[in-house]
């Protein structure tokens, strides 16, 4: 057999070595559901319930920050973040949490929130109209 | 109904829109021009049109950038991209840079960049002009339809940076009354005060210059490409790889450079805590980036020895087919959930999509048409020879961006197969151990490659001086990895470390013959040194970075929670004057300044010897901007050791207010009272103390004063001063709350000391004990002012700086040589 051959298998087998630890690495979108059925980590997309409290206080524990997410399947779970209240949180539309359940509350060890309005806000302000509109 | 509106410039959005429609008119013209100008070489009217078409097409780009200039600097808020992107309050220097703040603009530095890489060609480029310049004129007609924003058959072509903010967003919706009043609507350009401006963590130097960088970088990637293309349409097989050399050279070294600019910017004011966190946007800029090195090498393998035509071909091609689809990657919106900074989705899915099958059709086909002509050699290499590791080099850097490519489309699986596969759940861990294993290789291979020949090689000589070096790396790399910590790392990471230093010390023994007279090998051995730095420096400093701000304190939320260890706790409260001990450090938060829009915490940091003295001080200011429309977004701070860097982020404060700066402080007294804890009256003599929770207070002496603010005393009146010492957390403040009688009645003037987080007032006089009453106030300890901070330390991160530096020298000596080779044949 020529080198080349066997320097192409070589290189086949890499590359399928790579296709599979990629596979076997990578995580799952589930639900708050999915979670609770399974001990392995997984991705949760979801929106933030503005309505229920948000649990951050620095002068506690500057490294726990609770608060309650529905995921796309409208299931509620209260969500634990072992570091600071991420900057401007309230504001998300959509999180994508990455951790597991432990009973009754899914730890987050990674949150990455998208806020369209952050980078691009189609937002006008015309504040002052209604003052003007008075004095017509 | 489109009526007149009162204040509109259109004239500079007319003139831009008719630039967009021009250069792509005039692209596809020149591209036109030159494939007959190729197919019909006798007939040089062709070539002449296709030139001129170039020159129109680099004019109207020219023009485009002119008008969207204008638009932004002058404030013109009438137009969408000057109100998205830009403000009145921006300093001049971020005004030129929100010009590629978004996508559009950023397409126009693609544009302008070929257009002027297009120039250069027809300049110096020769017999190559006509093929080569039908490639890139093609690829700036395409470019071109990005910016055009022109509606075909119901479906809007590209996005212009000229549409109107009313064309945009349908004001009446966002503001009713606008539908109400058309007479309002009419001058609705009076209610449109400022544009909405830059994102602050955008608002840095880094943004004036990374872009330009970057997309020169991808810009030149297009010529390399247009080589291969125009060779192999030509049939001049050979030729186009030495013409192609210097240029992908440059591409090598500016992409490089831009994308290392981009890992210093995140590293210095981005929050993210490191200079690479493997987010697919960067993933995206270094896909093309690794090929084109690999290109790069089999290149220079067939000059010397006529192997490996066919890969040569094949990664030229691919590179730039690969820049596209980081283009398709980062703005097609595809990445949704995986990534923290992709570009919003602008409607372009397909026409990005399109632009990388157009490429993609071409390359394959052309490779396919002329695949039995391709010239090939019916030997193998040698085992001991240099094109056969140049060549091994190349394939593993292949390996390594393939690897890239599929976990950074991970989205793109899932929308081709309807799968839900989601990226790593530790995406750091899992990048850093594969992209490690290949780096193992090549650190390697660019190691020992130096000591082989091309063609053939003496093997006793070569396995010598290969199993020295390596022995000798070795034995550096011991002390160094158990010096700077590194040896608990995974084994793989040590094997690079032994790897660079490898690199470094063969590449240096070339570096030695440079000196000696062989200097047309400087280039090749200093661009391997820089290339072994980096990855020196980015291993110490990743591998060994420390939080020192680890968090021993806080309350315990369920022991449950303090178990699972999923998160170091890297955050750690400092309340104003509190010192904390991190490490060697003792810090301290000393209090802020402000410099609107700029919040700075000034963080005090000392290096106490045993013997209590202060062997080192200094100050960091990371700094914060509250702003309305974005909360609070923050920067951080390092300070600069040789040998480390010292990280310092603030996370959170209650020291800033949403909007500071924009209103007047005015303190409302009425609610004044509610920030403290309920008063204590203490009745004292001069000389007496006043304990409280920090420190304690001295009444020195009472005395009458003749000035309380603005208030002009007259004879009646009696204002009576208590000289007060303060002494909180070592430090001394004066204090002298005032007691006033006037007309009889008693006032009294509070004065507060915000660093101890006392507020004083002197509130009576009893003459009959000789003493007066002083009520202090002492703020809560929740209401002290605290920052709430992360501190990590870098080690070496400067060899990755110098390495990188090093290495564009490199590039930059090798581009000399090849062109100087060029110019020999």
């Amino acid at each position: 057999m020529k080198k080349s051959s066997i320097f192409g298998l070589v290189v086949i087998a890499i590359a399928i070595a790579v296709i599979i630890s990629v596979y076997s690495t990578s995580s799952t979108y589930g639900s708050f559901k999915d979670a609770k059925s399974t001990d392995t980590e997984l991705h949760v997309v979801g929106h933030l319930n503005k309505q229920k409290q948000l649990y951050y206080d620095a002068t506690k524990d500057a490294n726990y920050f609770s608060f309650y997410m529905k995921d796309n399947k409208g299931e509620e779970c209260k969500v634990i973040f072992t570091g600071s209240k991420p900057q401007d949180f309230e504001r998300s539309e959509q999180i994508v949490l990455t951790g597991q359940m432990h009973g009754n509350e899914f730890h987050a060890k990674h949150i990455l929130m998208k806020c369209p309005s952050k980078y691009k806000q189609d937002q006008v302000e015309v504040t002052e109209t209604k003052a003007k509109q008075a004095s017509i | 109904m489109d009526t007149a509106f009162k204040g509109e410039h259109l004239l500079p959005g007319h003139l831009g829109q008719f630039f967009t429609i021009l250069a792509f008119g005039s692209a596809l013209f020149a591209a036109i021009s030159y494939y007959f100008a190729t197919t019909n070489p006798v007939d040089t009217s062709w070539k002449r049109l296709g030139r001129l078409g170039a020159y129109i097409n680099t004019i109207a780009v020219i023009g485009i950038g002119v008008c969207l200039y204008y638009i932004i600097l002058n404030h013109l808020f009438e137009y969408y991209y000057a109100w998205e992107h830009s403000s009145r309050a921006l300093p001049t220097h971020f005004i030129i840079s929100s010009f590629w703040d978004g996508q559009e603009g950023s397409f126009w530095l693609w544009t302008f960049w070929q257009a002027v890489l297009g120039n250069i060609l027809i300049w110096k480029a020769k017999s190559w002009e006509t093929p080569v310049m039908a490639v890139v004129s093609l690829s700036q007609a395409i470019l071109a339809t990005m910016l055009i924003g022109v509606d075909i058959f119901g479906q809007r072509i590209g996005t212009s940076p000229f549409i109107l903010l009313r064309e945009a967003i349908n004001l009446k919706e966002q503001a009713p009354v606008f539908a109400t009043n058309p007479e309002l609507y009419h001058n609705y350009l009076t209610y449109i005060k400022d544009g909405n401006g830059m994102n602050p963590l955008l608002q840095n130097y880094w943004m004036v210059i990374h872009p330009p960088t970057l997309f020169l970088g991808f810009a030149s990637m297009v010529v390399p490409f247009a080589y291969a293309i125009a060779g192999l349409w030509q049939r001049r097989y050979k030729e186009w790889v030495h013409a192609a050399i210097p240029y992908a050279l440059f591409a090598m070294m500016i992409l490089g450079t831009g994308i290392i600019m981009g890992a210093f910017w995140a590293y210095e004011s981005l929050s993210f805590g490191g200079f690479w966190a493997w987010d697919p946007v960067e993933n995206a800029s270094i896909i093309p980036w690794l090929i084109l090195v690999g290109a790069v090498h089999v290149m220079i393998v067939y000059k010397n020895t006529g192997h490996s035509y066919i890969t040569a071909a094949i990664l030229v091609l691919m590179s730039f087919v690969l820049v596209l689809y980081a283009s398709f990657l980062t703005r097609s919106g595809v990445l949704g959930e995986t990534s923290v900074h992709s570009f919003t989705d602008a409607g372009m899915f397909w026409h990005l999509v399109a632009d990388v099958v157009i490429f993609l059709v071409i390359a394959i086909t052309l490779l396919a048409i002329r695949w039995k002509e391709l010239p090939r050699t019916s030997k193998d290499e040698e085992t001991y020879s240099r094109e056969f590791w140049m060549f091994v080099g190349a394939v593993f850097l292949c390996l390594s961006c393939f690897h890239l490519v599929i976990v950074s489309s991970i989205p793109v699986w899932n929308a081709m197969f309807g799968t839900k596969l989601a990226p790593p759940s530790d995406p750091v861990k899992h990048y850093n151990i594969v992209q490690a294993s290949f780096a193992v290789v090549v650190t390697l291979l660019t190691g020992f490659t130096q000591f082989l020949k091309y063609k053939k090689t003496d093997t006793t000589k070569f396995l010598i001086s290969t199993v020295v070096y390596l022995a000798l790396a070795v034995l550096i790399t011991v002390p160094v990895i158990y010096f700077t910590g590194a040896n608990k790392l995974n084994f793989v990471f040590i094997l690079i470390m032994v790897g660079a230093i490898y690199s470094v010390l063969a590449n240096g023994k070339v570096l030695v013959e440079v000196f000696k007279g062989k200097f047309k090998l400087a280039g090749s051995a200093v661009a391997h040194i820089g290339f072994g730095l980096i990855m020196i420096g980015a291993l110490i400093s990743a591998g060994t970075s420390k939080v020192i701000s680890e968090n021993t304190t806080g309350e315990q939320f369920s022991s449950d929670f303090a178990k699972s260890k999923n998160n170091p706790r890297e955050n750690i409260i400092l309340y104003k004057n509190m010192p904390v001990v991190m490490g060697k450090y003792t810090v301290t938060y000393v209090g802020d300044s402000i410099a609107p829009p700029n919040h700075y915490f000034k963080v005090n940091y000392k290096v106490i010897d045993a013997n209590g003295k202060v062997t080192e001080e200094f100050l960091l200011k990371p700094n914060a901007q509250s702003n309305e429309k974005m909360g609070l977004i923050s920067s951080p701070d390092t300070k600069h050791y040789l040998f480390s860097d010292l990280y310092t982020h603030v996370n959170m404060s209650n020291a800033i207010t949403i909007g500071e700066g924009t209103e007047a402080a005015g303190h409302e007294e009425a609610n004044d009272d509610k920030k403290y804890e309920a008063p204590l009256t203490y009745e004292v003599a001069p000389g007496d103390t006043i304990r409280f929770r920090d420190g304690y207070v001295l009444l020195s002496s009472i005395g009458r004063i003749d000035k309380v603010q603005d208030i002009t005393l007259t004879d009646k009146d009696v204002a009576i001063g208590a000289k007060l010492q303060v002494v909180a957390n070592g430090k001394t403040y004066a204090a002298e709350p005032v007691y006033m009688i006037r007309n009889n009645n008693a006032f009294d003037f509070a004065r507060k000391v915000e660093d101890a987080g006392l507020k004083l007032r002197f509130t009576k006089v009893i003459p009959q004990k000789g003493k007066v009453e002083i009520t202090l106030y002492q703020q809560p300890e929740s209401a002290k002012k605290w920052i709430v901070m992360r501190a990590i330390q870098f080690p070496d991160i400067n060899f990755l700086w110098s390495g990188t530096i090093i290495m564009v020298i490199g590039i930059l000596l090798s581009i000399f040589r090849r062109n100087k080779e060029l110019k020999n044949t």
